[in-house]
């Protein structure tokens, strides 16, 4: 069920318990842990933070502890049939997935959803899915109404007497045929089949979860400058990795801002101004060049998705075209490949307002992009994609040998403290993506294979470790699919899905796989793919291994590609 | 002893702080406290308001003395004065730091103060360098040095009485034929 009140029904019950803190591997995930350890902190709640990075590792947290927090996990599956928890553990879900599995919608015992109910949700009314068994036996119906809605069908569950009293006796009236009964039954399970198909077909994502914390936060009045900027950061991820519309990403951006402004008035006052090592947010209005203050603004602009695609750097005439631009906007070569904050001052100072003319003569017209900018200490100055980008490196960093684990408490880290090492391997990440971008399209390497587009990363292809991650292969497929669509001049194959397979582990003889959906302006970022692949691996019975939160996202045994593929090529056309 | 003993006993020093809770009064063995009331200010030990503050249940008041006209005249008369000066607080080197580093965004102007507070650390320090030299120069045999803080006798206590140790060895293995005259090992 629902939490409508946050404080009273969340906080003010786990805080007296033990709680054991369940985070997914992503970005916001990250930082709603964040803000929560913090309150957490404040509080002196025990709790245990466990990184799952699957299914798997859920199941073995379950004797431990009677209240979990699970954050970005478990909302979009049948939580307590999945996990068979004790009748009095406590679960309660703050994630982006969508669409909310219906039985953790209704179930209003164990199933604490921390999620607003404003979005778009779309869940279907109790009546038209549930029924309750006891009225396998009864049959009847209303006078006169047979239509959808009125005999209210379903599939058992454990429910509390509550949820089971609102049971409603249909009695026999007249001399009402068993076999028209039984139709009418048949035709209730189909539509209920239809509806809830509608509903759990496409996957997409809500409002994050950082945020959902920071308002927790801010209801207690607990709420500081470090957890408003993790907010933001989990807000920055959903738009850098494309999970939610612009739409969305700019009205969560106005929310953010009024808190932002809050924070902030007390700088203004020049008799108390504070300590130069305070941290400050400011709202900016910034370019959309990826790590362009850490870099050399050419490198960030052969690097960004954005300009590449709109350039095409991988051919030679985009490499003129970006001569071009930067003559056209009078910036010297010599200074452009220096070192951002080593650059000129009177060129650094109209730096924005330059690049914006320029580029929208390329055909460049949202080179800008509101966003939140960070600054504490002299030498400190981070936008909040450049946070995302670089704690996402450090997430899922294979330069050593490390466990997950150690990665994210690693990632976790480098929220509070100094972030230049996760910035050097986001760098390194950036150019990896781009050269396999561009040899990718300059083999053709995309195939169409009918309802969809494929691309399979060779085991010898240089930094395909990096792409055994499923964040960064999420990352790749969806430039990937922005640079192709640019480069086509096949109008159909614009408007395909990209499915994306890259070896994951070489003695396990596994590939990961990877759907997304087709790029476009007014794209709502609904995901099919889950059920299809889900569907396409009963068919054939390949050995498929659906652990991952995000159900686009699966492994497969190598050997079962191409028969896997085939399926889907049947299912999907 | 060690730097981190000397801010430890610092500590014990009291500071006004607003707290945004309430609790009725709390006996401790080193004194009682309280009561807390939202919004009216209380006298707590450092220590305790160095927990309550990241905790985010409080409020620090900076203390009198930690305003930027204050502390500049007592800079100036510091550099003035050939012996030293009376300081504000006998732990104003370590409540700088603290309060400085936890509460700063409950102090005005922190890094003027920062840079006041260092000054004038750094003025006591070199006139207590030369009065150690001329000490030990003139071969005196006692000092009377007022207005020192821990914190700064601290600073030169281990070196002071390293050397003047080895000057007495070196000394009384110069004296011919005396009792005195073994050489004597570490």
């Amino acid at each position: 069920m629902f939490i409508t009140d946050i404080r009273k029904e969340f906080y003010e019950v786990v805080v007296n318990q033990r709680v054991a803190l369940l985070v997914a591997p992503d970005i916001d995930a990250i930082c709603a842990c964040k803000i929560i350890q913090a309150l957490f902190h404040c509080d002196q709640v025990q709790y245990t933070l466990v990184p799952v990075s699957g299914w798997q590792d859920l199941e073995d947290m379950l004797r431990f502890y009677r209240y979990f927090v699970l954050i970005n996990c478990g909302a979009n599956v049948d939580l307590l049939e999945m996990l068979q928890p004790d009748d009095d553990s406590i679960f309660f879900i703050c994630d982006t997935h969508r669409p909310v599995d219906v039985v953790n919608v209704y179930n209003d015992t164990q199933i604490k959803l921390i999620i607003k109910q404003d979005d778009d949700l779309g869940v279907p009314s109790y009546d038209d899915i549930f029924r309750d068994e006891d009225d396998d036996n009864e049959e009847g119906s209303d006078s006169g109404n047979e239509s959808e809605g009125s005999e209210p069908s379903g599939k058992r569950r454990r429910f509390d007497e509550g949820v089971g009293g609102t049971k409603v006796r249909w009695f026999y009236e007249g001399v009402c045929d068993k076999a028209i009964s039984k139709l009418a039954l048949m035709f209730h399970s189909f539509l209920r089949r239809e509806i809830l198909f509608d509903y759990e077909q496409y996957e997409y994502h809500g409002t994050s979860a950082a945020m959902m914390f920071f308002e927790l936060a801010w209801v207690l009045t607990k709420d500081t400058k470090d957890m408003l900027w993790w907010a933001i950061i989990g807000l920055t991820d959903q738009q850098v990795h494309d999970k939610i519309t612009h739409i969305k990403y700019v009205t969560d951006i106005a929310t953010m801002q009024r808190h932002v402004s809050r924070h902030s008035h007390r700088n203004e006052d020049e008799e108390n101004s504070l300590s130069i090592d305070c941290m400050r947010i400011s709202f900016e209005y910034d370019l959309r060049l990826t790590l362009y203050q850490h870099w050399s603004l050419y490198e960030s602009i052969c690097n960004s998705s954005y300009t590449s695609c709109h350039f095409k750097l991988w051919t030679l005439n985009g490499q003129k075209k970006l001569q071009e631009f930067l003559a056209d906007m009078g910036l010297p070569l010599k200074q452009v490949r220096q070192k951002f904050n080593s650059m000129d001052m009177s060129i650094k100072e109209n730096l924005r307002d330059v690049i914006e003319e320029s580029a929208n003569k390329y055909g460049m017209k949202d080179i800008r992009i509101q966003t939140f900018g960070v600054h504490f200490g002299f030498k400190n100055r981070f936008l909040a994609s450049d946070m995302v980008h670089a704690i996402a490196a450090l997430l899922e960093s294979t330069e050593k040998e490390e466990s997950d684990s150690d990665n994210f408490i690693k990632a976790l880290d480098s929220l509070s403290r100094l972030l230049h090492s996760g910035i050097d391997l986001a760098k390194k990440k950036l150019i990896a993506v781009q050269q396999t971008i561009a040899s990718c399209i300059c083999t053709n390497l995309i195939l169409s294979q009918g309802p969809f587009l494929y691309c399979y990363l060779m085991e010898g292809t240089p930094d395909v470790r990096l792409f055994s991650k499923p964040m960064a292969l999420t990352l790749l497929c969806k430039y990937l699919l922005k640079a192709f669509v640019h480069s086509t001049r096949n109008k159909r194959c614009r408007l395909l899905p990209l499915i994306m397979a890259a070896p994951k582990d070489v003695e396990k003889g596994t590939v990961i796989v990877v759907g997304i959906p087709p790029e476009s302006e007014t794209s709502d970022k609904k995901n099919f793919f889950g059920r299809a692949f889900e569907k396409a691996a009963e068919s054939t019975s390949s050995r498929t291994l659906h652990d991952h939160f995000d159900t686009s996202i699966i492994e497969l045994k190598t050997e079962d590609r191409s028969k896997f593929l085939d399926a889907l090529v049947t299912l999907l056309s | 002893m060690d730097p981190s003993e000397v801010e430890f006993l610092a500590e014990k020093e009291m500071v006004k702080i607003i707290p945004n809770f309430s609790l009725d009064k709390i006996y401790l063995i080193g004194g009682d406290l309280g009561p807390f009331n939202p919004g009216l200010p209380v006298d707590v030990p450092v220590w305790l308001a160095l927990n309550l503050k990241q905790r985010q249940k409080c409020r620090i008041v900076p203390p009198e003395w930690m305003d930027v006209e204050k502390l500049e005249e007592i800079r100036e008369l510091e550099r003035k004065e050939d012996a030293f000066t009376a300081v504000p607080s006998p732990y104003y080197m370590e409540l700088t730091k603290l309060l400085l580093n936890h509460a700063s965004d409950n102090i005005p102007k922190a890094d003027e103060i920062r840079t006041l507070v260092k000054d004038i650390w750094d003025t006591r320090i070199a006139k207590l360098r030369c009065s150690a030299d001329s000490f030990i120069s003139q071969q005196e045999a006692h000092a009377q040095l007022d207005n020192l803080t821990l914190m700064e006798i601290n600073t030169i206590r281990s070196f002071l009485l390293d050397s003047l140790n080895c000057m007495y060895k070196l000394r009384s293995n110069l004296l011919p034929g005396s009792n005195k005259g073994q050489f004597t090992d570490y």
